[in-house]
């Protein structure tokens, strides 16, 4: 009880020293117009240090952003279930947002210093404009963290009846996070797409036109699927590495279970984002045609092969995941056929994603490829042929789910023929509607051609719809082919759940590279120009260092956060109440299909 | 002996790591830098120096080269082979440099049938070309197949005039404008080269009578301390500006002379 005091305690400090930093910005900002445009920060030089310390503050952000929003899906599953596991999980999922909880305030503090500090012309015509909007960030901060605080530390004093008050705290606290999110989305999208100003970069109404710039919506959506998609990798790479120290056959179970879950939740927001992302790129476009070109095909058209990539990665690495996965299920031995063709999909779906289009390349390589674009492979890299790609590869990631879901259970109702021919027509008519409109956007103007990828996602959205439709009431009460093992899948699918955190925290950081570098020389897009020594956009490979060396920092300071929340709850297994489940597996199966035999998130 | 948990997977996220960051040191490496300024007003340029400026405003600064080809039909921007010829009986009325004025100060004005309205205004951030660079480009475009007519005067005095990028970062210079004068006149011998309003008259550096409408006052002040480093304004000699003044000036005479050239509008 002391600790929580005194972490309550640290928390109010640090909420009241952000109030009291915010409340002296006007000040500040009066002292910094007398002050030089830039200063240099020792060493690394102003713009590395805000890059490190923006790219840490958002991966914490967005992981204690996407966590609860799962965390809190999963314990109002186990309060109307009655099922034990499912609480334990959610308790232990805010645990892990608990202890990175103040690092993400301090980092957010830190960045806030550097940018007063080293870019006070820049922060001061900010502030000009966003000033109303800070008071309100500091009241939702300061709602955020208490509602999260009496959310974790109320967990038993608000159960039984009580229970839905505190998943209704749950649902709160995800309320304010979001809307924190969006508060700071409106600054940073301002800066890429400046709205409700004048010529002279004066705010000309309303705060509400330049928070409501073209992007700002985009990137809302963006990255609140984002992040749930990164809070479930690192949830399953923390269950993954304490799989791979674990000493029991419980302790197997247990963070198999939980690898599995962080994985399915990364997965299913996964599905959605790169539709989340078109909707980005067309807003970029219909913002300023220049800016989009030169995102696609400008200086940064490599970085969209390295993207593609790193998502290939992410698609065969969670595929892979699941089909490893049907190795410790009784049954599943009737979908292993599909598997060949499942990856023969995936590869070439891959190879059209990765394939380049317009690159920026030398005179010597020009001539030798006999023009800008490769005779042959060149056709695969225009958008026609991309969209189909990763529209197929989508619903061959939901296929190979699908069979998991079903891998031990055998429909019983009578009608399941006729569903099961519904569905796999449903996917084909997606997949020949994504296919038609991939090869005729190739007779079409581009103008028309980007409409058809409103078809392809409304494709693959429908068939999602109309399989799991079926799905659910077809598999109702089936029967059991036997329970799921826990525990006893193989140790190189710890090293995916590993390899997909890895590659989304360094994609994470590519793609603020990304939205950054697109400004170019401005620190504002157009209105306000970068005339420090950083003001060039640096070319791939330096970002990629940068990148790398704060993910390395990222996952050590992770490492470091949970060993530190771990020291608390050793030799107290049973703090607050939450005894670790036993969970269906080596120590021998149990009995009841929902321990075992089911897709715990989707009955 | 058994290799920690930690030590493997430690290993192995940096083997993963390791791989994209080799990857993509392996590729071309384009850095985005800012496009330097451009200024020919008061110089004897010749048309071939002109073209030759509005070709390079063309590949770079310009970004025109996104859409447009030249002797290539793309499928957002019209190819550009012979627009000089072209240019001319394009809209009634109009001569070739009026109708490329206008093509790139106001894009929207006509439409090339079967591309859509998105070319944005050239003198306008975030492209923000100045007077000169437009002057230059329609040069460079005129010779794609036409004969190279357009003047300075040609290009709206409105033109450009956002080209500094906002309001928002204007540098007051603390120095006193009016000892800036005395510096330009005696100390510093800016006269001897340098037109400046009424102040001067001689051809040999180009005039500064409005420099402070064209040029930031990052490049002024860096042009005065390293002549040579900051490139030759097309049509003038190179190396004639003296490197000396870095030393030759006082702190103080150096932020007046800055100060008055930034009146010079």
């Amino acid at each position: 009880m002391r600790r929580a005091v005194r972490r309550s305690a640290w928390a109010a400090l640090a909420v009241v020293a952000l109030l009291t930093l915010l409340s002296a910005l006007p000040a500040l900002a009066q002292d910094a117009a007398k002050e030089p445009a830039y200063r240099a920060f020792p060493l690394i030089g102003s713009r590395l240090a805000v890059w490190a310390v923006a790219q840490l503050h958002l991966n914490f952000a967005a992981f204690i952003l996407g966590v609860p929003i799962f965390a809190v899906i999963i314990e109002a599953i186990g309060w109307r279930n009655g099922e034990a596991q499912y609480d334990w999980l959610s308790h232990e999922l805010v645990k892990l947002t608990f202890a990175a909880f103040s690092t993400t305030a301090l980092l957010g503090a830190l960045l806030l210093f550097l940018f007063i500090g080293y870019y006070p012309k820049f922060w001061t015509y900010m502030t000009s404009i966003f000033f109303p909007t800070y008071g309100i960030y500091a009241a939702l901060f300061f709602a955020e963290t208490f509602t999260v605080y009496i959310w974790y530390y109320g967990w038993d004093w608000l159960s039984g009846p009580r229970k839905w008050i505190h998943v209704g705290l749950g649902v709160l606290s995800n309320l304010f996070g979001t809307a924190i999110l969006l508060v700071a989305n409106s600054w940073v999208t301002f800066m890429m797409s400046p709205a409700g100003i004048d010529d002279s970069g004066a705010l000309k109404g309303s705060v509400w036109a330049a928070i409501n710039n073209f992007t700002w919506m985009p990137i809302n959506i963006h990255r609140l699927i984002a992040n749930i998609v990164f809070g479930g990798t690192i949830c399953a790479a923390y269950a993954a590495f304490r799989f791979l120290g674990a000493t029991t056959d419980e302790e197997r179970a247990r963070y198999d279970w939980m690898g599995y879950i962080g994985n399915f939740v990364a997965l299913s927001a996964f599905i959605v984002l790169p539709f989340a992302g078109y909707y980005l790129g067309r807003e970029i476009y219909a913002f300023n045609q220049t800016m989009g070109i030169t995102m696609m095909g400008g200086f940064m058209s490599w970085l969209w092969i390295i993207q593609a990539i790193l998502i290939g990665v992410l698609f065969m690495g969670s595929n892979y995941y699941l089909w490893l996965g049907m190795e410790r299920i009784p049954g599943s031995e009737r979908y292993r056929r599909y598997v060949p063709m499942l990856i023969g999909i995936l590869a070439f779906g891959f190879m059209v994603w990765a394939t380049p289009r317009s690159m920026v390349i030398t005179l010597d390589e020009a001539r030798a490829m006999g023009g800008t674009h490769h005779p042959l492979l060149g056709f695969l890299g225009v958008m026609s042929a991309k969209n189909t790609a990763v529209n197929m590869m989508i619903l061959t990631t939901f296929l190979s789910f699908v069979l998991y879901r079903r891998a031990n259970r055998v429909s019983t109702k009578s009608w399941a023929p006729i569903g099961m021919a519904i569905q796999w027509a449903a996917l084909g008519v997606a997949a020949a509607i994504v296919i038609f409109f991939g090869v005729y956007g190739y007779f079409v103007e581009s103008l028309v051609r980007i409409g058809f990828s409103v078809y392809q996602v409304l494709a693959v959205l429908g068939a999602i719809f109309v399989v799991m439709a079926i799905d659910i009431p077809m598999f109702k009460g089936a029967r059991s082919t036997g329970a799921i093992r826990w525990g006893t899948i193989a140790a190189r699918s710890q090293y995916v759940l590993i390899l997909l955190a890895v590659t989304f925290t360094w994609l994470m950081g590519l793609m603020g590279f990304a939205r950054s570098g697109i400004r170019q020389h401005w620190h504002v897009y157009g209105v306000m120009r970068d005339n420090s020594v950083d003001a060039a956009t640096p070319a791939i490979g330096y970002a990629a260092n940068m990148i790398t060396l704060v993910t390395i920092a990222f996952f050590l300071l992770v490492l470091f956060i949970f060993w530190l929340g771990g020291l608390g709850e050793k030799g107290r297994a049973e703090a607050h109440g939450h005894a670790a489940p036993v969970i269906a597996g080596g120590s021998g199966p149990m009995s009841g299909e929902s321990r075992g035999g089911r897709n715990p998130l989707l009955k | 002996m058994r290799v920690p948990v930690a030590v493997k997977v430690g290993a192995f996220a940096l083997v993963v790591m390791g791989t994209y960051t080799y990857y993509a040191n392996s590729i071309p490496q384009i850095q985005s830098k800012p496009p330097a300024e451009l200024s020919l007003e008061g110089g004897n340029v010749t048309p071939a120096q002109l073209v030759k400026a509005g070709e390079e405003i063309f590949h770079t600064k310009g970004t025109c080269e996104i859409c447009h080809r030249i002797g290539q039909k793309g499928t957002r921007a019209p190819d550009l082979a012979g627009i000089g010829a072209r240019a001319g009986k394009t809209k009634p009325g109009m001569s070739a440099k009026q109708y490329i004025i206008e093509s790139l100060l106001q894009p929207g004005a006509y439409i090339v049938e079967g591309y859509p309205n998105i070319m944005p205004q050239v003198d306008k951030p975030p492209i923000a070309l100045n007077r000169s660079e437009l002057w230059a480009l329609v040069a460079f475009l005129e010779s794609l197949g036409g004969n190279v007519d357009v003047t300075l005067d040609d290009i709206p005095k409105t033109a450009g005039a956002a080209a500094a990028g906002g309001a928002a970062v204007e540098i007051k210079i603390p120095g006193d404008p009016k000892a800036g004068e005395v510096v330009f006149t005696t100390k510093g011998g800016c006269i001897a080269c340098h037109k400046a309003g009424k102040i001067g008259a001689s051809p040999v550096g180009p005039d500064l009578s409005q420099i402070a409408k064209i040029q930031t006052p990052d490049y002024i002040m860096k042009k005065i301390l390293d002549p040579a480093g900051s490139g030759t304004v097309a049509g003038f000699p190179k190396g004639v500006m003296p490197p000396m003044f870095g030393q030759t000036l006082t702190a103080k005479e150096y932020v007046d002379l800055v100060a008055f050239l930034m009146t010079l509008k």
